[in-house]
Formats: structure tokens, C-alpha cells, sequence
């Protein structure tokens, strides 16, 4: 017993040799729970008994708290072989127990797995969704190209009345950015390189370096990735916010095709806007590199631009754009593919929009890395 | 014996910009008694819970808890006022994230100093009184319609309440199952003595369960009649005879 003048109050023991009488008075309430454990131990006071009552009739105040402390000391009772029994209660405190007390109270749940089991099936789990991912997103793409080609031969079939928003959304508003982005790393590259050329002299190859990584690599990358971040997970969002509002399942039923409504316009908007603002870009960050090299190398703007004439090809950039417009797919399926995924709430929009870019950005890196092993294995 | 009161509104107003929806509201609900609020569209039944629970603060009036008033109190009384209550929101509230068992842990991790073992206790003692033994580790995206109501009956009642408001509790459920949670309410107030205070539309209903019904209505801006559901139903005011009868015809 830890302190007699807190004990006293909290509750009244009558003890014999054999048997407990316990008379609690302090409210056995959940913000007073820690009163009860602090000033007695019961576990300690029934060793040895043979019975024991609890009597509520001093009890005022009571809530669920009462309910399982009850039941905490009727198990230990139990497993002790000691004589449980309880007085002075009320009609009250009778239905109060009666309605909190679990009705199935010894529900035996199942053995829990193991941590080992659980660390496997969790890999095994993730490797499901990957590919059951893999196997819908070639469904969906699938099916996107069907529409695709249904739609070529009758234009009609596509909702056109969104298209020129989502150009602008996805194309005319990205421009700023993208165009900041680009030019900022063309100055970036155009700095690095510069220090490194002017160890050997070749000053004048920096407009090579910058003409070639800008147009072939850095240009169709970094918009691909801004572009995912705006767009991929903006139609993540959307659709998958009018999946959750039952949007999608309303125009199934009035007979729409989410490809050709909701899809295509979204795809071929993006398909469209990223070649114009990679070749938009290419001459940001070529400028930016031209920047920096006039700023820390011994050139001029027209030395620059006579060595960028010679060293930049047309395919340099074709090949660029050529890029840029399968990342625009890419992208614009991934998006809309996550949007299709979301189930449940809100919380579900927000993990696949997630996804989404995760998602796109990775297939971007991947494509462009299968991209330099095919042109550089022809040798272009 | 008198009744106790545990709220009493008085004066309330509730204005949003220009628009006064109501004004001059007086009432009292009385301890361990169902109380039910209705009246039709856009007549501010809503609004009233939300004043009620402090969710929204009244242009003028009163609202007293214990006979002390809520509204003007401060931050920490306020707290724990609310400690006291409990709310079923229209569209349940439960976290999506969180399990059943996380979603009514929370509520008792913040507000009591019970231990893990304790607090898994009473979220199985509270999802039993609900009916829903062994749901702890379920989302609430997994469970049903009726289920997530009475999960968050659950969640709402893991501090004990001493009132529990409801908000259109019958919404978005089927016949069958509003009638198991009419049933489920009625269970709690007798076992628990907990006041209850329902906004409702679902007349069936709200003639099973309530004690005394308050309704609202457009034209007066205010209370249009109050009390028990038989003497609502034989009212002389034709507007209250009709609103209640009505219903009952289709029974």
C-alpha cells in the first residue's frame, strides 16, 4: 500500500484470513483510473484468500473504466481458484455492466503470424501488385489504342470539347516553368562544362556540349518530368476524384467510353504540347549555356552559334522531340491509368496521384535509357 | 421529480451573412432523455447541432452545459466539455487511414493515461456494445454502410459521453439496418443513461425512438412545436399535425 490517506479515500478493505471485502468509493472513471493502481495492489491483497466481494454501494461515479477493471480482477480470480462475488449494486450499475460487458467476452483470435512470415508475404505481396499493375496497364493501353484508331476513322467519337483546355493546361501554362527550369540547367551544364573545356583549350566545343545534351537528353527529360508532376498527377487527381464521387460509373451508364470522354483528349493534349515545349525549351537552355559560357569563357555569341551550327544536327533535335512525344504518352496514360485506380476516399486519390508521378517519372528514366542503347546500337 | 437539465438554449440566433435562419430559440433537454430535432429542408437542424457541439459560434444567445455556458467558456473548459460529449457525424468522420480499432484507440490515447492493454479493452468492449466483436483490424472502406455508423457510434462513445449527438444517423442506410441502429440508440440510452440528441428527417424513426421531438420550422425562423411524439401527432397547428401524419399515413 503505498499511501494510507490516498488509499483510504479510494477504497475501504475489510480482510480476514480467507476473505476480501473491497468497498471502492473514489469514481471508477477513465480520468481516474491511475488513483486505483497507484494506492493498492489487489493482486498483492488476494494471495492466499479464498473469497472475495466487491460491494458498489459507496460508488457514485462510474464508466467503462469500472467495467473492465471488474473484469480484469474476476479473470485474476479465476485463474487463483478464489470466490468472486459482488454486492450493493444498483438497477443502474446492473444494465451499465450488463450493456459494456463484450458478448462474446473470450473471443479467441487467431494464432498471429510470425515476423519472418509476415516480412515475405509482404515481398511476395508487393511483387503481386507490380505485376497485376503491369498486366492492367497493358490492358489499358490496349484499350487506349483501340479507341485511338476508332477515333481516327470517326473524330466524332472523341469529346474535342475539352481538348483545347487540357492543351492549355498541360502546354501553354507549363511553358514558364519548364522554359525557367531548362534554361537554368543549360546554365548549370554551361558552367561545369566550361571549367572543365578551358583545361584543354577547347573553349569553343562548349557550344557541342551545350547543343547536344540540351537537344538530345536534358531538354526532353527535365520537361517529361515537370510535365509529370503538373499533369500526370493532375489527371491522377481528377480522375480519380470523380471515381470516388461515382462521376465515372454515371457516364458508364449513360453510355459514355471513359477512353474516348476522358482519356484520349487528356493523351493526345499532352502528346501534342510536349514536343512544342521541348523545341521551346531546347532554346532556353541553349541560351543558358551560351550565357554562362560568355560570362566565364573566352567566346562570343556569334563564335558560339557558328560552332553550334556545325556541331548540331537535325536529328539532334528530332531525336529530342521524337523522344518527347513518347514520354507525353507515357506520362498522360500513367496519369489517367493511377486516376482509374483509386478506390474508397480521399486518401486513396492521394496514394495513386502519388503513384502517379513515381510511376511516370520512372517509365520516362526507362524509355530514355532503352532510347540511348537503340540509337546509339544504329549507331545514330 | 423534476427533470435535471443538461443543455438549455437560450436566445440562440443563427445567422450566415445576410440570411437569418433562425432566432430566438429557447429550449431545455433534459438528462438521459432522447431528444430529437426535425422539421424540413433548410430549416437549420443541422445548424442547430453544430451551435450545440461548438462547432459554429451563434450571433446572439446562450448555450449552457450544466448550467454553465459553453459558448463563452474558455479553450480548456471548453476541452472538456467536450470530453463529455460524443458526435455521430452524418458521413460517419471515421479516418479512412486508420483502422476501427486506431480510429477509437485515438480518442482514448489523447484523453485518458489508460495503458495499450487497457485501451484494447474497452475498443472491444465498446465495438461489442455496438455489435461489431472483432472488427478492430478492419479499414473502414472494408466494413458496410451500417457498420462505419456503428463503428463511429463506438469511436464516439470511447470516453463515455454523458450526451451523444446524432446527425441524420438513418442517412444512406436501408430500412433493416436504420431500424437495428433505432434499436442500438434506444439500447444505450437505457443502459447507460446517455442523453441523447438527434437531428433526423426519417420519421419512422424518429417516432420509434424519441422522448420529446423539437421541430423546426422555415417560416417562423424558429421552433414551431415541441414535444412528447403523441402529442406532436395530435397537434392542433395543421402544419405540425400534417408534417407528422403525413408520414404515418405511408406507414
Amino acid at each position: 500500500m503505498k499511501n494510507k490517506d490516498e488509499l483510504e479515500n479510494t477504497i475501504e478493505i475489510e480482510e480476514t484470513a480467507e476473505f476480501v471485502l473491497l468497498r471502492p468509493k473514489s469514481p471508477l472513471t477513465l480520468s481516474n483510473s491511475k488513483v486505483y493502481d497507484n494506492s493498492f495492489d489487489y493482486k498483492k491483497l488476494l494471495k492466499g484468500k479464498e473469497k472475495l466481494v466487491i460491494d458498489f454501494s459507496e460508488l457514485e461515479n462510474y464508466d467503462s473504466y469500472l467495467v473492465i477493471y471488474l473484469n480484469e480482477i474476476k479473470a485474476f480470480c479465476k485463474i487463483n481458484s478464489i470466490e468472486f462475488q459482488t454486492k450493493g449494486m444498483d438497477n443502474r450499475l446492473q444494465r451499465f455492466i450488463e450493456t459494456l460487458t463484450p458478448k462474446t467476452a473470450d473471443i479467441t483470435k487467431g494464432k498471429q503470424p510470425s515476423y519472418w512470415y509476415k516480412y515475405f508475404k509482404n515481398i511476395g505481396d508487393l511483387v503481386k501488385i507490380i505485376f497485376s499493375d503491369l498486366y492492367k496497364l497493358v490492358e489499358f493501353v490496349g484499350d487506349l489504342f483501340k479507341n485511338f484508331f476508332r477515333m481516327l476513322f470517326k473524330p466524332s467519337l472523341m469529346r474535342w470539347v475539352d481538348f483545347p483546355e487540357y492543351l492549355i493546361s498541360a502546354g501553354v501554362n507549363a511553358v514558364p516553368i519548364t522554359v525557367l527550369i531548362v534554361f537554368l540547367i543549360g546554365v548549370i551544364s554551361g558552367y561545369q562544362g566550361a571549367v572543365q573545356l578551358a583545361q584543354f583549350g577547347a573553349d569553343k566545343f562548349l557550344a557541342n556540349l551545350i547543343g547536344i545534351s540540351i537537344t538530345r537528353e536534358l531538354s526532353p527529360l527535365m520537361v517529361a518530368i515537370i510535365v509529370a508532376g503538373r499533369s500526370g498527377a493532375a489527371f491522377a487527381a481528377e480522375i480519380g476524384t470523380m471515381k470516388v464521387s461515382e462521376e465515372i460509373d454515371a457516364l458508364t451508364t449513360m453510355g459514355f467510353d471513359k477512353m474516348l470522354f476522358l482519356v484520349l483528349p487528356r493523351v493526345l493534349a499532352v502528346a501534342i504540347s510536349m514536343p512544342i515545349l521541348v523545341l521551346i525549351c531546347d532554346v532556353a537552355g541553349i541560351a543558358g549555356g551560351m550565357l554562362a559560357g560568355l560570362a566565364s569563357l573566352d567566346i562570343t555569341i556569334s563564335s558560339f552559334l557558328s560552332q553550334l551550327n556545325i556541331a548540331l544536327s537535325y536529328w539532334d533535335v528530332f531525336s529530342g522531340i521524337l523522344k518527347s512525344v513518347v514520354f507525353g504518352l507515357l506520362i498522360s496514360t500513367i496519369g489517367c491509368f493511377r486516376g482509374f485506380q483509386v478506390e474508397g476516399g480521399a486518401e486513396s486519390v492521394g496514394r495513386y496521384t502519388t503513384a502517379s508521378v513515381v510511376t511516370g517519372i520512372f517509365f520516362v528514366i526507362l524509355v530514355d535509357a532503352l532510347f540511348v542503347f537503340v540509337l546509339s546500337a544504329l549507331g545514330i | 421529480m423534476e427533470k435535471e437539465k443538461i443543455i438549455e438554449v437560450k436566445n440562440l440566433k443563427v445567422q450566415y451573412g445576410d440570411r437569418v435562419i433562425l432566432e430566438n430559440v429557447n429550449f431545455d433537454i433534459y438528462k438521459g432523455e432522447i431528444f430529437v430535432i426535425v422539421g424540413g429542408s433548410g430549416c437549420g437542424k443541422s445548424s442547430l447541432l453544430r451551435q450545440i457541439i461548438g462547432l459554429e459560434v451563434p450571433v446572439e444567445g446562450e448555450i449552457d452545459f450544466e448550467g454553465k455556458d459553453f459558448i463563452a467558456a474558455k479553450k480548456n473548459q471548453k476541452r472538456e466539455f467536450l470530453k463529455r460529449f460524443g458526435v455521430l457525424f452524418q458521413s460517419n468522420g471515421l479516418f479512412a487511414s486508420m483502422t476501427i480499432g486506431e480510429n477509437i484507440a485515438l480518442v482514448l490515447e489523447k484523453s485518458s493515461d489508460l495503458n495499450e492493454a487497457r485501451i484494447d479493452k474497452i475498443i472491444e468492449m465498446k465495438l461489442s456494445s455496438v455489435g461489431l466483436n472483432g472488427f478492430e483490424d478492419f479499414l473502414p472502406s472494408e466494413i458496410s454502410g451500417g457498420m462505419k455508423k456503428r463503428a463511429a457510434l463506438a469511436r464516439a462513445m470511447a470516453l463515455d459521453p454523458e450526451i451523444l449527438f446524432f446527425d441524420e444517423p438513418s442517412s444512406g442506410l436501408d430500412p433493416v439496418t436504420s431500424a437495428a441502429l433505432d434499436d442500438l440508440i434506444k439500447q444505450i440510452n437505457d443502459g447507460l443513461d446517455t442523453t441523447m440528441v438527434i437531428v433526423s428527417h426519417d420519421l419512422a424513426s424518429v417516432l420509434s425512438i424519441s422522448d420529446r421531438i423539437i421541430m423546426l420550422d422555415k417560416s417562423v425562423r424558429g421552433i414551431l412545436a415541441i414535444g412528447t411524439p403523441e402529442e406532436l401527432k395530435n397537434s392542433d397547428d395543421e402544419r405540425v399535425y400534417n408534417f407528422f401524419n403525413r408520414i404515418s399515413e405511408k406507414e
